[in-house]
């Protein structure tokens, strides 16, 4: 597909019409506040204001809805770095070196850096949506059950290797994830595993579920036990980010910008797996690796980045093909048929202006997003001086208010307690706890692709090498596993020798 | 201003009415407050749009002045909102499809259809067959001429589980066919769109799955479509076969309904016939249909239930001869 300047210059006008414009704000505040709660994703948001798009115009209603849709990706983080509690998958990442950033005065920069990178992230993916949208489509279509089995497994290799001196804990918490992630029915048999005859687990158990519980919950807990140790420490520091931090989340930024784009845009894969990969991405590319962990900036600019193009690459499918890539998509696709739009391999055909209007809506409301989310910071950052008798309550309502807009179960709080629990003790034993989440949200269908691909290919050392994809794959798995021990080998040899 | 008083004066005239004339019966009349319709499924599918859709266009076209409500209960498929629904009174109502025959056919569920009062059937798709546009098959008979001499030969792409209308469909035209359908080779995708993602980039050599999935693919020569398993030929989609005109004699509706908590009066039964036949005729429902590439299958209470007694049947063979029950 090339560029047709006509369309995008019809679409760009389109696009600044004064009531899309206003559709962008409103959808892209929307989801900054939604994707700041634990559990209210942007599929929730997008879902609940289904009936608002009734009367829309079919294009409008795809402005409002993915603009929802980015700026949950933007909100999702906010919680993660001022109170550890990530709103989705796609933030946990920015838990990693975001929260240790507000333990070390750095709440605002965290915000601001985040808030930008998501701002480059974004705008490279739709560059890339504009120049690469149909080639990249049917490059997607050549994953298969083996390709995206080995693609979750270096997912999970690569998030383990990242508890380094403590593989085995790591190991620990993926194994957990694995086997809860087998809950519910068998697609391919129809069996019903661990269900214990309760109808609400058939589905498996919502990983959302898990996040906020171990998350949320977890923390609340943690933190109830040390309340009378427990002080306001955390300030607010600069908005501002220094020279120097720039310096060293630049190359970052712009390098998982592309990588969460590719990812989001297989349909399968999307933001937890695209912001993962790049935060291990960058640790190993560091040149100060230790720093991960304990509030490196890097550490927040990779992720970010990452999955907010994650968010703009996963509307490639949907719009190219008709396929949703990513849930929230999937609820935007039904959405919109309501409307009496069709995305399918047509749109780009039939209704050009429609496709560039949204993409050049994206451009907008990226720019627009970052001035509601630097403008926030202020007011945001209050949080942290809320005294923690009021704050860590108001957490668990939000976590229950959650829990239940996911699946309007009573069940899912008992799953919620249990996990709280069951983090709190991850905690204080000092498991990591990113293996285990990521286990629980890739574990279903990494099972079921290696299943399907058993079908296809007989026995296991032809998934591995299947094809091109495969070996590059399986290669950089052996590689994320093997990498810390060759690198404190090579380092143990320097020693040796250098005494 | 005029038309607002005459407007205002209708309301207190007819409420009067209404009022004056449930006095006089001694008993209120049905229904007495807002009414809820219940999608066993999380928003953006099948069920929950056929839920507001109907939410929407019982208000939007005055059929219904109570107000109405839709609560997600998903789980199960179908299972927990069903089960939700069995504890509820007359102002609630469920979506189904035959999902609530095959669930308890395959042993997950203990609720039937005769659990329940059923309303009626709504509208119903079609399924059909659909390869890549490269594929060596142009058409359905071709793919079961082969599966005849193996049934191994091919793998097929279904969604989301087994013993779902995708599925059987296919078992039944390959069953009618006098291929052993117990050794076919079905890869089980999460949704309809993984199916189409399956096929388009050949990881299967055959999917089955719904028109409104496969259509407009089709149209845009990204899959074939090689049968339908509908009456007639379907509308657009005029060359394409169905296997009734293959020498497959059989029809495969995917339909859903509408059904109330067990023991409704008549009454009760009587005012959402109405309710119900009136909202089938209208034109915004009409768009619905077309929109979601469903089509009218309207049957009124009574002929629904004769119908799910009948599918009841028809479903107990084919998951026995899927070789998924005994």
């Amino acid at each position: 597909m090339g560029v047709d300047l006509q369309y995008f210059i019809e679409g760009l006008t389109t696009a600044f019409h004064p009531m899309n414009i206003l559709w962008v704000l409103i959808g892209g505040f929307l989801g900054t506040v939604v994707g700041m709660l634990p559990g209210l994703g942007p599929a929730t948001a997008v879902a609940v204001l289904i009936p608002i798009t009734f009367g829309m115009d079919p294009t409008s209603a795809l402005i409002l809805m993915a603009a929802i849709y980015y700026g949950a990706m933007y909100g999702g983080s906010r919680s993660s770095i001022l109170l550890n509690t990530p709103g989705d998958g796609s933030a946990i990442a920015a838990t990693f070196d975001g929260y240790p950033m507000t333990r070390n005065g750095q709440a605002g920069q965290a915000l601001t850096i985040s808030a930008i990178a998501s701002l480059i992230g974004g705008i490279f993916a739709i560059i890339g949506f504009i120049l690469l949208a149909k080639p990249l489509a049917s490059f997607a279509l050549r994953f298969g059950p083996a390709e995206y089995f080995m693609l979750f497994l270096f997912t999970l290799s690569a998030i383990v290797s990242l508890s380094k001196g403590n593989m085995v804990k790591g190991f620990i918490a993926m194994s957990i994830g694995l086997m809860l992630s087998t809950v519910g029915i068998d697609l391919q048999t129809g069996v019903h595993r661990f269900t214990f005859g309760i109808p609400q687990l058939s589905e498996g158990i919502d990983f959302l579920v898990v996040i906020i519980g171990v998350y949320a919950v977890g923390e609340v807990l943690y933190n109830y036990l040390n309340l009378d140790r427990l002080q306001n420490k955390n300030k607010l520091g600069k908005i501002g980010i220094t020279r120097e931090q720039w310096k060293r989340s630049k190359w970052p930024i712009i390098r998982n910008g592309p990588i969460g784009f590719l990812i989001g845009v297989l349909p399968g894969a999307g933001g937890s797996i695209a912001s993962m990969l790049s935060y291990t991405t960058e640790r190993q590319l560091s040149k100060h690796p230790e720093e991960f962990g304990k509030g490196a900036v890097e550490g927040v600019a990779a992720p970010e980045s990452s999955n907010n193009a994650a968010s703009v690459g996963s509307f490639i499918p949907l719009l190219t093909m008709g396929i949703p890539g990513s849930g929230t998509t999937a609820v935007i696709l039904g959405a919109v048929i309501m409307l009496g739009m069709r995305p399918g391999p047509l749109l780009f055909e039939e209704s050009p202006e429609m496709v560039w209007t949204l993409v050049n809506s994206m451009f907008l409301g990226n720019i627009l997003l970052v001035a509601i989310n630097v403008l926030l910071i202020g007011l945001l950052v209050k949080i942290l001086s809320t005294p923690p008798r009021i704050l860590y309550p108001l957490i668990l309502v939000l976590a229950f208010i959650g829990t239940y807009t996911l699946s309007y179960s009573i069940i899912d709080f008992y799953v919620l307690v249990i996990f709280g629990i069951f983090g709190l003790f991850m905690k204080l034993l000092k498991f990591p706890i990113a293996p285990l989440i990521l286990a629980v949200i890739v574990g279903s269908d990494m099972e079921q692709n290696f299943r399907k691909s058993l079908v296809a290919h007989d026995n296991l050392s032809s998934i591995l090498f299947a094809s091109p994809v495969t070996i590059v794959l399986l290669i950089l798995t052996v590689l994320s596993v093997s990498y810390p021990f060759i690198l404190s080998a090579i380092q143990k040899k320097r020693a040796n020798k250098s005494a | 201003m005029k038309k607002v008083l005459l407007a205002m004066f209708i309301i207190v005239a007819t409420t009067l009415v209404a009022c004056s004339s449930s006095s006089s019966n001694q008993t209120e009349e049905f229904p007495t407050t807002d009414i809820e319709i219940v999608a066993p499924a999380s928003p953006g599918g099948g069920w929950d749009g056929t839920a507001r859709a109907m939410q929407k266009l019982f208000s939007d076209e005055n059929i219904i002045e109570e107000n109405m409500n839709v609560v997600n209960k998903p789980g199960g498929g179908g299972e927990v909102g069903w089960q939700y629904l069995m504890d509820q009174d007359a102002h609630h109502f469920s979506i189904n499809s035959s999902l609530l025959i095959t669930n308890n056919l395959l042993g997950q569920s203990d609720l039937t259809y005769e659990d329940f009062t059923p309303l009626g059937i709504l509208t119903t798709e079609w399924i059909s067959v659909a390869v890549a546009p490269d594929s060596e098959f142009d058409s359905g008979i071709d793919i079961m001429d082969k599966l005849k001499e193996d049934p191994t030969s091919l793998k097929i792409a279904v969604a989301p589980s087994l013993g779902n209308n995708d599925h059987l469909a296919f078992v039944q035209a390959a069953k009618e066919h006098g291929v052993d359908v117990t050794q076919l080779e079905f890869m089980i995708y999460d949704s309809g769109g993984d199916v189409v993602t399956a096929l388009l980039g050949d990881h299967v050599d055959v999917a089955t799955m719904s028109v409104s999935e496969a259509k407009e693919q089709h149209e845009a020569d990204k899959l074939k479509i090689v049968a339908t398993g509908s009456e007639e030929p379907i509308e657009g989609l005029e060359e394409v076969e169905t296997w009734k005109e293959q020498g497959i004699d059989m029809v495969f509706p995917h339909w859903r309904g509408v059904m109330g908590p067990p023991d409704m009066t008549e009454e009760e039964i009587a005012y959402w016939d109405d309710r119900i036949s009136e909202l089938v005729e209208t034109e915004a429902w009409q768009d619905i249909l077309e929109n979601n590439e469903w089509q009218a299958f309207y049957k009124d209470s009574e002929e629904a239930e004769a119908f799910l007694e009948e599918q009841t049947a028809n479903y107990e063979e084919l998951l026995r001869d899927a070789g998924l029950t005994d």
